[in-house]
């Protein structure tokens, strides 16, 4: 006998979201999350795809059984740290920073677009719901509990590992080797842990205190973490190898991309990592209570539509600036996540579209004042990323700023590729086979560094595959011996 | 943590301090710094390296008393006090080989630590050394003991005024020996509107300039593009591709208008602590 059909519920249960003109003043996060009830009402809405259909689980690129995790919400609802236990414990399976990719993550790009609810409403909210689970389990405790379980199963292999960068990937590798039996130590270039979750992304996204946490969760775990190093300088691979049986690149794309246009060396035109790393990394927004300054003037115009141009806009705005975001392309091109453009737009930031950058121009003190643009109108062919390509007009246009923010994307930090032996491909990437092991036997790679520019996710996706890979390796090299 | 181990007031602006920094002693070479941070709350400050002992593990720096976080590490942090980060060595070391007669020339504290640093190797790589420091006034310059004359087979110490050694800059001892023949290559560090000058100076004499190019950084890896530079038509970041560049090809004026970007920030910062100390 068939099952009675479930009642589908079209419309999400919505989060709550501090309003406008409190959350433009400080730096403090925008969405509220679900609390246990609302969050159990949205799970249920979930009509539990079977696991080896769930196109979400499809859809992720480190495949959380989301279903899973969903309906542990809903079977033990009346024990809600139960079910945040369980729910947690099938996140992390795959997915060890879930407070991170929830607030971070392109859902609406990766697990929530294929969502069988998205053809008939709105697509579950998988995002907020996997931020419940973490957010809940560390004001809980849950996570630690957790976790401390975990390690008891920890069997140590006697080997070591060293990873370099404390970033997504870094952090993924570093966790599942440590879960794995592994001694790990990080390296790591700045002062702090989190690569771009510590530089790059804005405390309105994602608070301090839960990258803190996450990153404590690592200690736990027994990873050491060297700051202050930068490999290829203060020590190189080759020595790493000497002292580790394996290592893994994980340094990201930390190098801005600059238009190589006049007037680039103008005072107050930031790079995009520039601007963030002083507000984020070093607090800016607090000077002089914090040493590291900020200058900007009353109107700022961000070159580029990314996510990072979102972060810089809207953090601009949060020093009391006008914002004008200008995009060489039309508004449906841009890039950025769905949730940070409506949350721009919200707050007050514009949007030119169609203007590529030709020119800044200076005052006589060699300040920025003005931007020169040439018009774009696109065309009907597609490049390969699917955006319609542009062609200038031959028409100009000047806009006042007297900040100038260039997000129009980063590549790789060329000190690793210094290394010897180690191939990059033309882009800056680091070359790396099937298992992401690099030229250098030993040596893997995941995360920007190879990609170029990716997601947060991604770079876990590969920290976590490099991890199982380095076990072989070194389990092989082992047999061997 | 990165202790403080020594530390010696050297004029009335400037101080030596030496820092345990093992990571960073066992593989600096000449022409690389550090960026230090003294606090949690702190800003990551580039500094050049007077010497690094990689037996004792430890780094010595010469430091003026400039803004607010300088002030503070000379005030409030002595032997035994840790730094909050130490990080390095960063930026491309120089080429240490012989070339012959070596000139290193300096007028500024960065620019005589790293004096003393780079004749040293020089020295031991063969080269006939030769050390010109300049000093504002007798007030401002250094003890004997932390002169570069141990390193150089030739020395000469100027003051501007003439209060002290030669009366002069090192711009114009130079010239004469650019005159004499007697220089292959010059390094320098310190002001920038001397290096710029020194540029002129040693295209002039068709002599090779390998000078520092002190900007303004954030996280000193090649991260933000704030100590951008452009150099012989290219963009460059004075941390990852520098902090030495060939003189000749440095676009000067950006550089040096670029050097005062912050300074409304930097005088807000420093009134406030010296307030806060009741100095002001």
């Amino acid at each position: 006998m068939a099952r009675p059909k479930p009642k589908l519920i079209k419309e999400r249960v919505p989060t709550p979201e501090r309003p406008v003109e409190e959350r433009v003043k400080d730096f403090e996060e925008v969405n509220l999350g679900y609390d246990f009830a609302s969050a159990v009402k949205e799970a249920e809405r979930c009509i539990q795809c079977p696991p080896e259909y769930a196109p979400c689980i499809k859809g992720c690129p480190v495949h959380i059984n989301i279903p899973g995790f969903i309906g542990a919400l809903v079977k033990y609802r009346d024990d809600p740290d139960k079910a945040v236990e369980e729910a947690l414990r099938i996140i992390w399976n795959d997915n060890i920073l879930p407070a991170i990719t929830g607030r971070v993550c392109p859902q609406e790009d990766q697990c929530e677009a294929p969502c069988v609810m998205g053809k008939v409403g709105d697509p579950i909210n998988i995002g907020k719901l996997e931020r419940f689970v973490a957010d809940y389990a560390r004001e809980r405790g849950i996570d630690k509990e957790l976790c401390e379980a975990e390690l008891k199963n920890v069997e140590p292999v006697g080997a070591k590992v060293a990873v370099v960068g404390a970033g997504p990937a870094g952090l993924t590798c570093a966790s599942e080797l440590a879960k794995l039996g592994y001694k790990v130590t990080i390296y790591e270039a700045l002062h702090e842990p989190g690569g771009v979750l510590a530089y790059g992304i804005p405390g309105f996204r994602l608070p301090r205190e839960v990258l803190k946490c996450e990153l404590d969760r690592l200690k736990e775990l027994g990873v050491e973490v060297k700051t202050n190093h930068i490999v290829g300088r203060t020590v190189t691979i080759e020595e790493l190898l000497q002292e580790y049986d394996a290592v893994f690149i994980g340094t990201g794309a930390g190098t801005p991309k600059l238009l190589n246009i006049p007037g680039i060396l103008l005072d107050r035109i930031y790079s995009a990592n520039e601007f963030l790393t002083r507000i984020n990394l070093m607090k800016a927004y607090l000077f002089p209570e914090y040493d590291t300054p900020i200058a900007v003037g009353k109107k700022v115009i961000v070159i580029g539509a990314g996510n990072t141009a979102m972060d810089a806009a809207r953090s601009a705005l949060r020093l009391g600036c006008e914002v004008t975001i200008a995009y060489r392309r039309g508004r449906e091109d841009m890039t950025a996540r769905v949730e940070e453009i409506a949350h721009a737009e919200e707050e007050g930031v514009k949007f030119e579209f169609f203007l590529q950058p030709v020119e800044f121009i200076g005052d006589e003190n060699g300040k920025v004042k003005a931007v020169r643009f040439e018009k774009m109108r696109p065309l009907e062919e597609r490049d390969k990323r699917g955006k319609r390509k542009i062609v200038g007009t031959g028409e100009y246009v000047t806009l006042e700023a007297d900040t100038v923010i260039i997000a129009i994307g980063l590549e790789p930090n060329k000190i690793i590729a210094e290394e010897p032996n180690l191939k990059t491909n033309p882009d800056g990437t680091l070359v790396v086979d099937e298992n992401l092991m690099t030229s250098i036997p030993g040596v893997f790679a995941g995360g920007d560094a190879i990609r170029g520019e990716a997601t947060v996710i991604l770079a876990m996706g590969d920290g976590k595959k490099a991890a199982k890979a380095i076990h072989e390796y070194v389990m092989a090299k082992r047999t061997n011996a | 943590m990165y202790r403080i181990t020594a530390k010696e007031e050297l004029d009335v602006r400037d101080f030596f301090m030496e820092v345990d920094a093992p990571h960073v002693a066992r593989a600096w070479k000449p022409g690389q710094f550090v960026v230090l941070l003294t606090h949690e709350k702190g800003e990551r400050i580039p500094m050049s390296i007077y010497y690094a002992d990689r037996e004792t593990g430890r780094i010595g720096m010469f430091i003026r008393r400039h803004g607010k976080t300088t002030f503070e590490l000379w005030d409030k942090f002595n032997v035994g006090d840790s730094l909050y980060a130490v990080a390095g060595p960063l930026g491309r070391p120089i080429k240490v080989k012989y070339y012959g007669n070596v000139a290193f020339v300096s007028d500024a504290v960065c620019g005589q630590a790293e004096n003393y640093a780079t004749l040293k190797a020089m020295k031991e790589a063969g080269n006939y050394t030769i050390s010109i420091q300049t000093f504002e006034d007798k007030a401002h310059s250094y003890p004997e003991k932390f002169l570069a004359k141990p390193v150089a087979d030739e020395y000469y110490l100027t003051t501007e005024d003439g209060s002290r050694g030669i009366k002069g800059h090192y711009l114009d001892v130079l010239r004469e020996l650019l005159e004499k023949d007697k220089v292959d290559i010059v390094f320098g560090g310190g002001k920038l509107g001397s290096l710029k000058k020194l540029a002129e100076l040693t295209k002039e004499y068709g002599v090779p300039a390998i000078v520092t190019v002190r900007q303004i950084m954030v996280d000193g890896t090649g991260m933000c593009g704030s100590c951008r530079i452009l150099y012989d038509g290219e963009i460059k970041f004075a941390c990852r591709d520098g902090p030495m560049f060939d003189a000749h090809k440095v676009d000067w004026d950006d550089v040096i208008r670029r050097d005062s970007r912050f300074v409304r920030e930097q005088e807000i910062a420093k009134k406030r602590y010296l307030e806060s100390k009741g100095v002001v």
